[in-house]
């Protein structure tokens, strides 16, 4: 039980410290570029066929990102707002959405 | 007795048809319970299961997600606008039937 505390404090730990990095510019990039569509609590689609974000894994929405980026996964909207995006951006999106609250789960069969 | 046989196979042919045609209303409970999930639990229901390939990345959570979305992200893999090695070859062998079914499935499997 102790070690299950510990390894949650330090895993708790190590997710704060990879969204310091720049938290505050995944947040004010996804407040200005994808609520509109996913929603503000990005659990809440406008379209039953977009994607939930919260909670999401976090190098999933990069490859996502940079699929989209690529042409690997084509979408005329998601196309048109991934290709001005850097690196960088990327992954302060993507560990801002996979640290937010939400539905997704993967624990249940 | 020997003369039977053609209508017999017909009739066993047509049961899967049969079965098919029945199973239009993937909202059903009976759907949702029938939906081929045994070649999603290996890869989307190990918490922090990594794909390897062509990239590393842990695959998404699909439990809680948006029916809609996961319908519509398996069409793609079917159809080709969207690429996966993996996921394009499962989604194939899908029907628009059993795709809603697993997307019920999996919508209903969040937190």
């Amino acid at each position: 039980m102790k070690i299950r505390l510990l390894m949650a404090a330090v895993m708790g730990a190590a997710t704060l410290s990879a969204q310091a990095a720049d938290a505050a510019k995944g947040e004010k990039l996804a407040q200005a570029q994808c609520v509109a569509c996913h929603g503000k609590d990005f659990v809440t689609p406008v379209d039953p066929t977009y994607p939930k974000l919260a909670g999401q894994y976090a190098d999933y929405l990069e490859k996502a990102l940079r699929d989209y980026q690529s042409g690997g996964r084509k979408n005329p909207i998601m196309g048109g707002i991934a290709k001005p995006l850097s690196r960088a951006d990327i992954r302060d999106l993507a560990d801002y959405l996979a640290g937010l609250p939400g539905p997704l789960d993967n624990t249940k069969r | 007795m020997k003369s039977n046989r053609p209508i017999l196979a017909a009739v066993v042919a047509a049961l899967p048809l049969l079965a098919l045609a029945q199973d239009k209303k993937p909202d059903g409970a009976a759907a949702v319970a029938d939906a081929p999930v045994s070649m999603c639990i290996g890869c989307h229901s190990i918490p922090g299961y990594q794909a390897s390939f062509p990239q590393v990345y842990r695959v998404p959570k699909i439990g809680g997600q948006s029916q809609q979305y996961i319908e519509a992200a398996l069409k793609e893999y079917r159809d080709g606008s969207r690429s996966h090695p993996t996921m394009t070859g499962i989604a194939k062998g899908l029907s628009d039937q059993q795709i809603a079914a697993v997307a019920a499935y999996y919508a209903g499997r969040g937190k």
